[in-house]
């Protein structure tokens, strides 16, 4: 690749982006080098091993270094899914830096001696007012999106809140695990029943949420082994205590989840 | 000219030539578009119901601006090529800003979920509980895992920056084909600002699904073959690397575009052999795509023929139906969605017959002057046909069961229809009185085809955000269904379940569980019913599933509707009668879930 300074730097830049990817813990940064790595410079290096000693214009350039880096990575899954290790960072890497290298070192064969013409890219004049112009639609652009992933107050939507119940497998005796999951505009304040077996007298818990908190507490259960015992678990809001909020139910015997 | 006006000439060439360049401008019009965009998204997700005008004004702020540059005569190719990118880019943005938080249009958490098991499992072809098709063409999901496992990010995001990629790769292709054919790129441009009325274009074409890539890659192989053909006997082998390596990569990721991209290579074989051609006749890569793509069907995704049977054998015999008033026809305008139907206000209609008006009128001309030139490519011919192909789809919109399958159809013809008009544009535009006028008039012709053709493919109520995300107190909480997802994938991860179009979907992803939906296992009627017939629930039990996401909302079986929070008084929000929420504990059935208007109830859970 003596001579071929893009295919060069697209070999050293592959490299650089693969131990980004692999090494790497903060997905920002990862996603700076995975980019290129996965589109830009295996696209950009097949479009080279096609076209050899053919100087491609910038449109089609971008057009076919897109098209076969997002058909590679089409094709990629398919055949790292037959290879021992499957889809994983490293595999991908490597499939990536093998093509890259594979396809670079074709198109300086199929290049040849560079002939010293310099590449017919000529960078854009650039005057201060449309860098300012650029830079403010840069900022416009940003802030956009930044409101756009910012969450609102929507004081039209009615909030909730969710009760549930399954066996708990922590517990050291049998006990049922009840979970509240408040998603409502406020705090609220709450009154919880559970009533194991059709006479058994109610455990009360009472309870205050903040919205987006969750509480989970342990319901023991204290019945002999083998019978089978409805159990219910009702909760009321505070505003209405005599109107059921919302319920979950189970029996305690064969009352583990099913497997499906 | 007098001294005076030479001098008043003069100074406005200085203050023009001082001033930002018009690509800066526009790129800054389009910023600004963007942000007008993201208020009109922000109030509707308030749960307000915001002016669809400001929306629009932003839409055609970044539309308008790019149309009149591009279509000027004295733009270099590089800065047509710049604003083409723009202006993909940016009407995609548009569709990022609406959905900022999750997946929700309805194809969306399919493919997430074929994305995520791809990472969980370390390979593809994992199933889909849903939409089993797609596991068989995995082309996405192996791309979005690539980008997944080498940054890190979710599914969300990686598919994204995915789709984004790919809508980039559809208006540069379209680019560099219509350049290619017409040897004018201010066409050319002309030509894809036009494309972008297609009614797929704005939202169902960027969705994350297999379509949204697969058919850049076709319109980009394309492109290879229209390159190929005026690269001369060197480059034809050149051309032919990224053709089969892109016709390899349609094929393994959707369906329909391999059979279509078949459809076209055969037809351009039969155009070369038609004008007698002098170029290679392409056969060889209409018969190798086909034994690709029919290879592909037969080894890898053998149940594509009985998910598309039904599509088109519905299709046919609706279309029957309606021609020959055995049924009704479906009305303009209107999105069924179970019981309710969304009917879309008079001037929004008004604006997509005339878009439509428009565009017959520019087919009409654009023929015209085809024929005026004597054009004898084939590419041309093609594109020819494909335009008056897509008037033909605008039937199948009366028939109920056959308007979608005209309405994708009209994705790949609308490429040839741009193409067509895109001349008209041109000769109307040509030098001579009136210029201003005629660009006035065209400009406005532009803005009535794209915002007609966005309100034509997306429901009028579903083009704003709605709520999934707010917040409450300063902290944020989510949606009915997405809390489900999410309590369902901590809590349940492993099990089955069956529940209402919308919800399965979030449980697919993100809550990353299997769920069953539809008519699959009569789901749809056990769950909208009042009472139960004895066989229904032993069947979901004797199908593997454990559990039944019951919910009032009727929303529930629209997978496009159904994923928000719950606004009282809108009529989308509307409530199914107790009973079907009842009957479950009737049977008696544990309830293990319970969000007030979702219960999920335990089937194997009895006393």
């Amino acid at each position: 690749m003596r001579g071929h300074r893009d295919l060069k730097w697209v070999c050293v830049a592959a490299v650089v982006a693969a131990l980004v990817a692999c090494l790497v813990p903060w997905e920002i940064v990862r996603l700076l080098a995975a980019l290129p790595l996965a589109v830009f410079l295996p696209g950009y290096a097949i479009a080279a091993a096609a076209f050899g000693s053919q100087r491609l214009d910038p449109q089609r350039l971008a057009m076919l270094t897109l098209l076969c880096g997002l058909s590679l990575l089409c094709l990629g899954g398919i055949v790292l899914n037959y290879l021992p290790g499957g889809l994983r960072t490293v595999t991908w890497a490597l499939l990536l830096l093998l093509v890259v290298f594979a396809t670079a070192r074709a198109a300086a064969l199929r290049r040849g001696k560079p002939d010293g013409r310099r590449s017919g890219w000529k960078r854009p004049r650039l005057r201060g007012v449309d860098v300012a112009c650029v830079v403010l639609a840069a900022a416009v652009a940003v802030g956009t999106l930044v409101f756009a992933y910012t969450p609102l107050p929507a004081s039209k939507a009615v909030g909730y809140t969710a009760l549930w119940m399954l066996p708990s497998k922590d517990a050291a005796d049998p006990a049922l695990k009840v979970g509240l999951i408040s998603a409502e505009q406020g705090r609220r304040h709450y009154r919880l029943e559970a009533r194991i077996g059709e006479n058994g007298k109610p455990t009360r818990y009472h309870l205050a949420l903040d919205p987006d908190e969750e509480r989970v507490i342990e319901v023991p259960l204290n019945r002999p082994a083998g019978k089978k015992a409805r159990v219910v678990v009702s909760l009321y809001d505070s505003e209405r205590p005599h109107e059921l909020y919302r319920r979950v139910t189970t029996w305690t015997a064969g009352s583990q989840p099913g497997e499906g | 000219m007098s001294s005076r006006d030479s001098r008043a000439s003069g100074r406005r060439q200085g203050l023009l030539a001082a001033g930002p360049a018009p690509l800066a401008l526009i790129v800054l019009g389009a910023a600004v578009g963007l942000l007008l965009c993201a208020y009109t998204n922000a109030l509707s997700r308030e749960g307000g119901d915001p002016t669809q005008l400001v929306y629009w004004a932003g839409v055609l702020l970044i539309v308008v601006p790019i149309a009149a540059r591009i279509s000027m005569e004295d733009v270099s190719l590089r800065e047509r090529f710049a604003l083409v990118a723009l202006f993909g880019l940016s009407l995609y943005a548009i569709k990022v800003i609406r959905d900022p938080f999750l997946f929700t249009f309805p194809d969306e958490p399919i493919h997430a979920y074929n994305a995520n098991q791809a990472m969980i499992h370390h390979g593809l072809f994992n199933g889909n509980p849903i939409l089993p098709v797609t596991s068989g063409y995995p082309g996405l999901a192996s791309a979005t895992s690539a980008l997944m496992s080498l940054s890190g990010l979710s599914s969300f995001t990686a598919g994204v920056i995915l789709i984004g990629l790919a809508r980039l790769l559809l208006v540069l292709s379209l680019f560099v084909l219509f350049t290619r054919v017409s040897g004018s790129h201010r066409l050319a441009g002309l030509a894809v600002v036009i494309y972008a009325g297609s009614s797929n274009f704005l939202y169902w074409g960027v969705q994350y699904s297999y379509e949204s890539l697969s058919l850049p890659l076709l319109v980009a192989v394309l492109a290879a073959f229209a390159e190929r053909e005026a690269g001369g006997p060197k480059l034809l082998r050149s051309w032919a690397v990224p053709i089969v390596l892109g016709t390899m990569a349609v094929v393994v990721t959707h369906h329909l575009t391999s059979y279509a991209l078949v459809i076209v290579l055969v037809l351009l074989a039969v155009i070369y052999r038609l004008v007698r051609s002098p170029n290679p006749n392409p056969w060889p890569f209409a018969v190798f795509t086909a034994v690709l793509a029919s290879g592909w069907m037969l080894i890898a995704a053998d149940n594509t023929v009985d998910y598309l049977d039904p599509v088109f054998s519905g299709a046919i015999t609706s279309i029957w139906n309606t021609v020959f008033g055995e049924s009704e026809a479906r009305g303009l305008f209107e999105s069924a969605s179970t019981d309710l139907v969304y009917t879309t206000p008079f001037v929004a209609r008004l604006v997509t017959l005339g878009a439509v008006g428009f565009l017959f009128l520019g087919f009409l001309a654009g023929i015209r002057e085809v024929w005026a030139r004597r054009e004898n490519k084939p590419f041309v011919w093609l594109f020819c046909l494909g335009a008056a192909g897509f008037f033909g789809t605008l039937a199948l919109r009366f028939a109920p069961e056959a308007w979608e399958t005209g309405n994708r159809a009209a994705m790949y013809l609308f490429i040839g229809l741009a193409f067509v008009v895109a001349y008209a544009a041109l000769r109307l535009i040509r030098e001579g009185p009136r210029l201003l006028l005629r660009r006035a008039a065209l400009l406005a012709s532009v803005a009535v085809v794209v915002i007609g053709g966005a309100i034509a493919g997306w429901p009028w109520d579903s083009q704003l955000a709605q709520p999934t995300r707010i917040t409450a107190d300063g902290v944020e909480i989510e949606s009915e269904p997405i809390t489900l997802a999410r309590w369902i994938g901590e809590q349940l991860p492993r099990r089955k379940f069956a529940a209402a179009d919308a919800d399965a979907r979030m449980i697919l992803a993100p809550g990353g569980a299997r769920a069953k939906t539809g008519e699959a296992l009569a789901i749809k009627t056990i769950l909208e019913e009042s009472s139960l017939l004895n066989w229904e629930l032993p069947s979901l039990r004797g199908n593997g599933l454990g559990y039944l996401v019951a919910d009032r909302r009727k929303v529930s079986t629209d997978p496009g509707r159904g994923s928000f929070f719950y606004v009282p008084g809108s009529p989308k929000h509307a409530l199914r009668p107790l009973a079907t929420m009842h009957k479950f504990g009737e049977v008696p059935l544990g309830r293990t879930y319970d969000s007030g208007n979702i219960v999920v109830f335990d089937l194997r859970d009895r006393p």
